[in-house]
């Protein structure tokens, strides 16, 4: 099944959004990502086709934007802030953490395929650094521990209860 | 976009003062004072990008510096150039430019003809850079053009220009910052129009032509300034020189009727005439077989044979053949040789394909052999209708018209072609078009005659039409209301309202132009669905109106030219019947003789006659009959007949392999003379090399002839037929790209009102009957490849590299009812013939049809039935239906 | 937390979606001794964000009161009045902009809502979106009806996957409530809102890249004129507001653009800002306080000062783009006009604070390696000028630098501003031209040190 067949309603539903086809491009490529975990060649021409694009259209977008892999990555994506605001406040050392837990550098994935690092620029999370955004979900406020517990949760479950919920800080807690 | 009517705004530009329209961009205006701002993304024919910061200026009361190339003038504005602070600016754009350029001057093809090379010398650029360059890793482009991305300086001409003015949308600025760089997709080499576009546009050495590549300096290189001989665009272009050598094809901006643009055979397809096997020497037929001879031999021959002939059987038993890619003088002299020389009327030339169908369309409508309109017509149009065009593939510049008629100047566009409207990276007209009719080639006249019923029965007619023509007008109506909607329908699978929603925009509007292409003009229809789209213009009131015409488009260079030379049967020189005494007697006292006044024979009578044993020789110049008509004409049967076949060309084709003769002929970038392009603009061809060999031009070996005949038409040069022509044709009295087209003849227009439209009306407007087609076959057709013209480029080492071979082209659908993939064998055959061959899947194909690309059609030529129109005797054998099957 | 000291850990981060419950600050913040707008509903205990919580606090009474009672015009009129300016960071009139729109274009209008909060230092729109989506939308639906946009797309950077989730639900439930959709709340208006994930780009925070990007093309900024009033989203007439902007709205609406315009520092800077502060504080976060309150009281009372109580060394008072100042700057107001004035400029609002023995040189490099990472590409002083500022300030950080280095580093940041399409240009030079004006000993102490080192120094090569 082509990939457009497979998410013919997705598809409908984000076309429907816009007056212009290709305002729809990247909400597609996404869909695409989400996928296969990357933005595959025949993805990328079928999103052409369906848009009305040529593929070197779809190809100059995707290569603008950082947030699309052309190119398989982990299973889990591990992205540190590097900026300034989280460097302030240790954002380097926690590559090195990473980089010695996981024995991969920036763009290396591990040999299980499990995990790929990436130093990024800033995320919008400067007054919680330093933090990283695994996959879709950030984890703030970074600790040795807390990166350790994060990368067992991610093995054995997939996911982890660290990550952030709906962001506010200060912090406002139970009682 | 300026009107004539802008309102003028007065500015001053380093203290010049200077009156332009308001809306000039400050870099326009400063040009027309000779103020040069510097810049490299800036170019007129795209919209401004502003992105290499180098044309900034400084304006009054602007506190930052502005950017020349975006920035439109206003009343009373003081714009400075020169001051410190711009010259501060420039050269320290200039130092940002360069620094990650490699400066790789040496070795790149740009230099000498370089804008960064020259805004560096111009500022005494130097620079502080001294960190590490950033380097892109070299990746293979395309077997004709090559990038070398660390040269680029990211001002992204090259994307503009293929996105704005060529709509094919192939290249993409990849990545982000100073790691942009411009491929196509992914690790894929460029797939596109190859219009070379990108390569002139380029400010910098990052995209090249790879055919010359290291070849040369620029400074090395001679030029001559011609025109392009692959279709009837008629386009300006600079041939590049080193000796013997072709190096590069170009054309600057603003060049010829092109405006300096060209496509991929005018730009990659030069090296056809510098082939291996052109002809060098004159042959002749001895014991069968073709040998090596000197010209004063072949000659002699030749005209021994004419006079022994002509002897015995007389003047009516020769005939000529001559191909419309020669000039104007060797067109004229050719017909002139043979009517007065030889004493035959028997001529014909390849207009016969098809271009005579629209030209007699013309002269029975409107009393014009040419265009009433010209190339800014359609770019000033309101309304474009396209029938039959194949224009991207047919006349690509032509269509770079329509294209910015209806991207830039909002013109509408209605398109009658068998096009699917796909996006890829080749244009596709279609994906312009607002009323697209989507109609397979052989049916397109249903879809012409739609929008004419739509027009009557919407009361679109010219008001006071009825009243001063109520005969023509009712016997229209009358005729039309035979054709039902239904009937229309399940011939074209159009909706009512579709027809009426198109005629009504096509009625309503000011300046309508419709062009006809090949597809409708080398078809069965031909003929009568020109006379169809000329009753639109007449019903519609739009045939006079200024900004209004029909426009055949012609598919070889000079197939105008064949015309307005007499260079067919039917056709004095001024395109004046031959059966106008007053011409013929005019003509023949300029030429102190007398002519033939007998009807002569067209090119399918003439191989008939042939066949039959009463034409005894034939002069065949630059055509190959053989190679081009269905078996059913039995071409090469008929020349076999002949006691003698002269043949004049510039390689071995199948039609000279027969001749018992063969002249060597120079290219036509080996000559002088003229050429007329389809809008009817007369220019001048001009030599870039010596002629190839001891080949000579077509119309010396006609002069040679004729002094041997002891029929002299002596000329120093070919200048001097020109003068003739001029003397004898009051339309060649100008050369170049001015003239005014022709006025509608209202006196032509009156007769066919009157009594002109009832000789086929009947037939061609009746009702429709559809023949279906079985199982298991396709609808072929022969098409024009953007890529090739004729044969001729088929000898193109560039223009090879990019389609090699003929590919039956099919559409996914049939792919898959077939089970066919790219590259798979299929075999076609007809009741007349079959062939083998590969396919190659194409969206842009519709369902239930195939194309195959005539240049290399000589075995899909066989699988035709040929079609001979009554009136114009042009023969059609373009669409046929094949059975289909694959092969291992 | 490495920021604060103390480890907050995962007890008091909530799970994805989860409410939380909230009685007082983690950090036992003293209650605030101002009223707070925007963070108000969010401080509450129980409070979620959902439709229900946030009408329980009045939420879309504004538009309640608006649709049908006020003209658009009024509503601009209303906006104009209450001296709101442009969270986003170039604080232009909100009123104004609208005004910008012609009055008489027949055809469709857009709104986007600018929530691709990019800007390093800056974090304030993400909370608001996460944690009180209704309000933003309420905002949304309120310039919407102001323009007679039918159309709102909220540009959400793509890398906030959860706050596009938490908006899309939220535009689910004010669909649901007739606050969002055809014909809202039977007034015969037409808003449809749409989240709209970028995909990560910092200049697709630029209005006008941020509408190429809406379009499906590159985010490369527009030449300006035309603007985005005339000629936006699809050429068709666009006004683009940040999120906090657009979160004032209902507020201003609610109580009238006199009391708003009383907050702050009126005239010129009314309302509060929420202020994202970050760096060697005790306490990071974000504060909303009324626009004019001194960078000290900011610092030392809300973010509870320095970590380690170090001295404060430098701060950015409005993002990556501001430049930086310097102690002496500590009492300068938090308002438009008095940062600009002191050399910077309000920005984003964010604002990061340095201590004593934090490296200005390294400092400004790591902001150029943002820059140089972001730049687009389209201008060549920008796309160029940025590789060479990155390469020349690693050079100097790693004591390999040259004299004459700074003077080519001042002159080409020179070249780079203002000779741009974008204000990026402008931005990309702040850092190293303010550290370079407050700090140049750091550099020439960096270069000293390398020709002690007598480490290899290439020379400048000598080019025509």
């Amino acid at each position: 099944m082509t990939f457009v067949e497979k998410y013919k309603d997705e598809i409908a539903d984000i076309l429907s959004r816009y007056p212009v086809r290709r305002s729809a491009l990247i909400p597609l490529l996404y869909v695409a990502q989400r996928d296969q975990g990357y933005v595959t060649e025949s993805a990328m021409q079928e999103i052409a086709h369906l848009l009305r694009l040529t593929p070197p259209q779809v190809y100059e977008t995707i290569t603008f934007y950082t947030m699309f892999n052309l190119k398989p990555v982990g299973t889990f994506h591990i992205q540190v802030c590097k900026s300034l605001m989280c460097a302030l406040v240790g954002s380097d050392t926690v590559i090195e953490w990473i980089k010695t837990k996981l024995g991969i550098g920036p763009g290396e994935s591990t040999a299980d395929g499990l995990f790929s690092l990436s130093v990024v620029e800033c995320l919008a999370a400067c007054g919680t650094g330093p933090m990283m955004q695994i996959n879709e979900d950030y984890y703030e406020q970074l600790t040795e521990n807390k990166l350790d517990r994060i990368l067992t949760d991610l093995r054995s479950t997939g996911t982890s209860p660290l990550k952030s919920g709906p962001f506010m800080w200060p912090e406002p807690v139970k009682t | 976009m300026t009107t004539p009517t802008a309102q003028m705004v007065r500015i001053m530009i380093d203290g010049m003062t200077v009156n332009v329209p308001k809306g000039t961009l400050v870099i326009e205006a400063a040009r027309r004072v000779g103020v040069m701002i510097p810049h490299f993304c800036y170019h007129p024919k795209l919209k401004p990008d502003a992105n290499c910061r180098m044309c900034l200026v400084e304006i009054e009361k602007v506190p930052k510096l502005q950017t020349a190339c975006s920035t439109p003038v206003d009343e009373g504005m003081n714009v400075r150039t020169a001051t410190t602070v711009v010259n501060d600016a420039h050269k320290s754009v200039l130092e940002f430019i360069l620094a990650n350029h490699p400066l790789d001057c040496p070795v790149c093809d740009q230099g000498g003809k370089c804008d960064l090379q020259d805004f560096s010398h111009q500022y005494t650029a130097t620079s502080r850079f001294t960190e590490t360059k950033r380097v892109f890793q070299k990746e293979y482009f395309s077997p004709l053009i090559e990038t070398q991305m660390n040269r680029c300086v990211q001002c992204l001409r090259c994307v503009r220009y293929c996105d704005e003015v060529m709509d094919v949308k192939a290249l993409a600025p990849v990545g982000r910052g100073t790691m942009t760089e411009i491929k196509h997709f992914g690790f894929h080499p460029l797939d596109c129009e190859f219009c070379g576009g990108c390569v002139q546009i380029c400010p910098v050495g990052a995209i090249t032509s790879r055919l010359s590549m290291y070849e040369y300096r620029p400074w090395m290189l001679k030029r001559a300034e011609t025109i392009c001989g692959y279709c009837g665009d008629g386009c300006q272009m600079t041939v590049q020189t080193k000796g013997q050598e072709l190096i590069e094809v170009n054309s600057a901006h603003g060049a010829g009727r092109n405006n300096g643009d060209l496509c991929a055979r005018g730009f990659f397809g030069f090296h056809a005439a510098s082939h291996p096997q052109r002809l060098t020497h004159p042959l002749i037929r001895r014991h069968g077989a073709l040998v090596q001879v000197t010209w004063e031999e072949a000659l002699e021959y030749v005209a021994d044979r004419v006079n022994e002939i002509k002897a015995a059987h007389g003047g009516p038993s020769f005939g000529g053949l001559i191909s419309g890619r020669c000039t104007n003088e060797e067109l004229y002299l050719f017909q002139k040789f043979l009517r007065m020389a030889i004493g035959t009327n028997h001529i014909d030339s390849s207009a016969r394909y098809g271009h005579v169908n629209g030209l007699q369309a013309m002269q029975l409508v409107q009393g014009t052999h040419r265009w009433t309109v010209t190339f800014e017509d359609i770019l000033d149009a309101d309304v474009l209708i396209l029938v039959g065009t194949n224009i991207t593939e047919t006349n690509p510049i032509t269509g770079l018209k329509v294209k910015e008629a209806v991207k830039k100047r909002q013109a509408t566009l209605i398109t009658i072609e068998s096009l699917e409207p796909v996006v890829d990276t080749m244009s596709n007209i279609a994906n312009l078009s607002h009323h697209h009719f989507r109609i397979p080639t052989s049916d397109t006249h249903h879809a012409i005659v739609g929008l004419v019923k739509a027009v009557l029965e919407q009361n679109l007619t010219q008001p006071d039409l009825a009243q001063r023509h109520p005969t023509y007008v009712n016997a229209m109506t009358s005729a039309l209301q035979q054709i039902s909607w239904q009937d229309l329908q399940a011939a074209t699978g159009i909706e009512p309202d579709a027809f009426v929603r198109a005629a009504k925009v096509a009625a309503g509007a000011r300046r309508v132009v419709i062009m006809a292409g090949q597809l409708l003009l080398r078809s069965e229809q031909g003929y009568s669905g020109c006379l169809t789209l000329l009753d639109l213009l007449l019903l519609t009131g739009k045939l006079d109106a200024p900004g209004c015409g029909f426009a055949p488009l012609a598919e070889e260079n000079n197939d105008q030219g064949a015309i307005e030379m007499g260079t067919v049967t039917e056709l004095l020189p001024g395109a004046q019947p031959i059966t106008n005494d007053t011409e013929r007697e005019r003509i023949a006292k300029q030429w102190k003789g007398e002519l033939p006044t007998d009807k002569g024979a067209s090119l399918i009578e003439m191989l008939e006659r042939a066949r039959v044993g009463s034409l005894k020789a034939m002069f065949i110049v630059g055509e190959n009959p053989v190679g081009s008509l269905p078996a059913v004409i039995h071409a090469e049967a008929s020349l076999r007949n002949l006691d003698l076949l002269v043949c004049q060309e510039l390689f071995l084709t199948e039609t000279a392999a027969l001749a018992h003769v063969v002249l060597p002929a120079a290219s036509s970038l080996e000559k002088h003379g003229t050429f007329t392009n389809t809008e009817g603009h007369v220019q001048a061809v001009r030599p870039a090399i010596e002629p190839v060999g001891d080949s000579r031009p077509d119309w010396e070996i006609f002069s040679a002839l004729s002094i041997l005949l002891n029929s002299p038409m002596e000329y120093a040069e070919s200048k001097e037929i020109l003068k003739e022509i001029r003397s004898l044709i009051p339309g060649y009295s100008s050369l170049g790209p001015t003239p005014l087209p022709p006025k509608v003849d209202h006196s032509a227009v009156d007769r066919y009102l009157t009594d002109g439209y009832q000789r086929d009306l009947a037939s061609r407007y009746h009702p429709i009957s559809r023949a279906s087609r079985p199982d298991g076959t396709v609808r072929l057709e022969l098409a024009q490849s953007l890529f090739h013209s004729g044969k001729l480029s088929t000898r193109s080492k560039g223009l090879l590299q990019v389609e090699g071979s003929g590919r039956l082209r099919i559409s996914p659908s049939d792919a898959a009812r077939f089970a066919l993939s790219d590259g798979d064998r299929v075999r076609l055959s007809s009741t007349s013939g079959e062939m083998t061959t590969e396919v190659k899947i194409m969206e842009r194909v519709p369902q239930g049809t195939a194309w195959f690309p005539s240049h290399f059609g000589q075995a899909a030529v066989q699988l035709f039935e040929c079609a001979i129109d009554p009136i114009t005797h042009v023969p059609s054998f373009r669409t046929a239906t094949v059975s289909m099957m694959k092969v291992a | 937390m490495a920021g604060t000291g103390k480890d907050v850990s995962s007890e008091t981060l909530g799970e994805a979606g989860t409410p939380l419950f909230i009685v007082r600050l983690a950090c036992n913040d003293p209650m605030p001794k101002h009223e707070l707008i925007l963070l108000k509903n969010m401080m509450q205990p129980g409070y979620t964000g959902s439709l229900a919580d946030y009408e329980k606090t009045g939420g879309y009474q504004a538009l309640r009161n608006t649709l049908g009672k006020l003209a658009p015009a009024d509503v601009t009129a209303i906006v104009r009045k209450s001296g709101l300016r442009g969270r986003g960071g170039a604080g232009f009139p909100t009123g104004v902009k609208w005004g910008f729109l012609p009055k008489d274009y027949q055809g469709p209008r857009y709104l986007c809502c600018n929530a691709d909060e990019s800007e390093p230092g800056t974090f304030k729109d993400r909370q608001l979106m996460e944690r009180d989506p209704h309000q933003v939308l309420e905002g949304i639906v309120l310039a919407c009806y102001a323009i007679g946009s039918e159309t709102a797309y909220i540009y959400i950077r793509g890398e906030m996957v959860l706050g596009s989730k938490i908006l899309e639900h939220a535009i689910g439930e004010a669909r649901a409530a007739g606050y969002i959709g055809k014909n809202v709340l039977g007034s015969g208006i037409n808003v449809d809102v749409w989240v709209h994930r970028g995909a990560g780009a910092y200049i697709c925070g630029e209005e006008t890249a941020l509408l190429e990007s809406l379009e499906g093309k590159r985010g490369l900024p527009r030449i300006k004129p035309p603007f985005p009033a005339t000629h936006g989203l699809y050429n068709k007439p666009t006004v683009v507001n940040n999120v906090e902007t657009l979160a004032n709205l209902p507020h201003i609406i609610t109580r009238g653009p006199e009391w708003f315009a009383a907050i702050g520092s009126p005239p010129k800077s009314t309302g509060t800002r929420v202020f994202c502060v970050s760096g060697h504080v005790k306490r990071p976060g974000n504060y909303e306080v009324p626009m004019g309150m001194t960078v000290r009281e900011l610092v030392y009372e809300y973010a509870g000062g320095m970590r380690s109580d170090k001295p404060l060394k430098a701060f950015i008072p409005g993002g990556a783009s501001a430049p930086f100042l310097t102690p002496a700057h500590l009492d300068v107001k938090l308002d438009f006009e008095h940062v600009a004035a002191a050399g910077s400029m309000l920005g984003s609002g964010g604002v990061t604070v340095m201590e004593e023995g934090t490296s200005m040189v390294w400092a400004a490099l790591r902001l150029m390696e943002f820059f140089y990472h972001e730049s687009c590409g389209k201008c060549s002083p920008c796309r160029e000028g940025s590789s060479w500022l990155v390469q020349t300030m690693r050079r100097i950080f790693a004591k390999r630098g040259r004299m004459e280095d700074l003077e080519t580093l001042l002159d080409l940041c020179k070249n780079i501003a203002g000779r741009t399409v974008c204000a990026f240009g402008d931005a990309e030079v702040a850092p190293i031209q303010s550290t370079l004006k407050h700090w140049r000993h750091e550099y020439v102490d960096l270069i000293n040190e390398a020709e002690a080192a007598n480490l290899i120094r290439p020379e400048p090569v000598a080019r025509r």
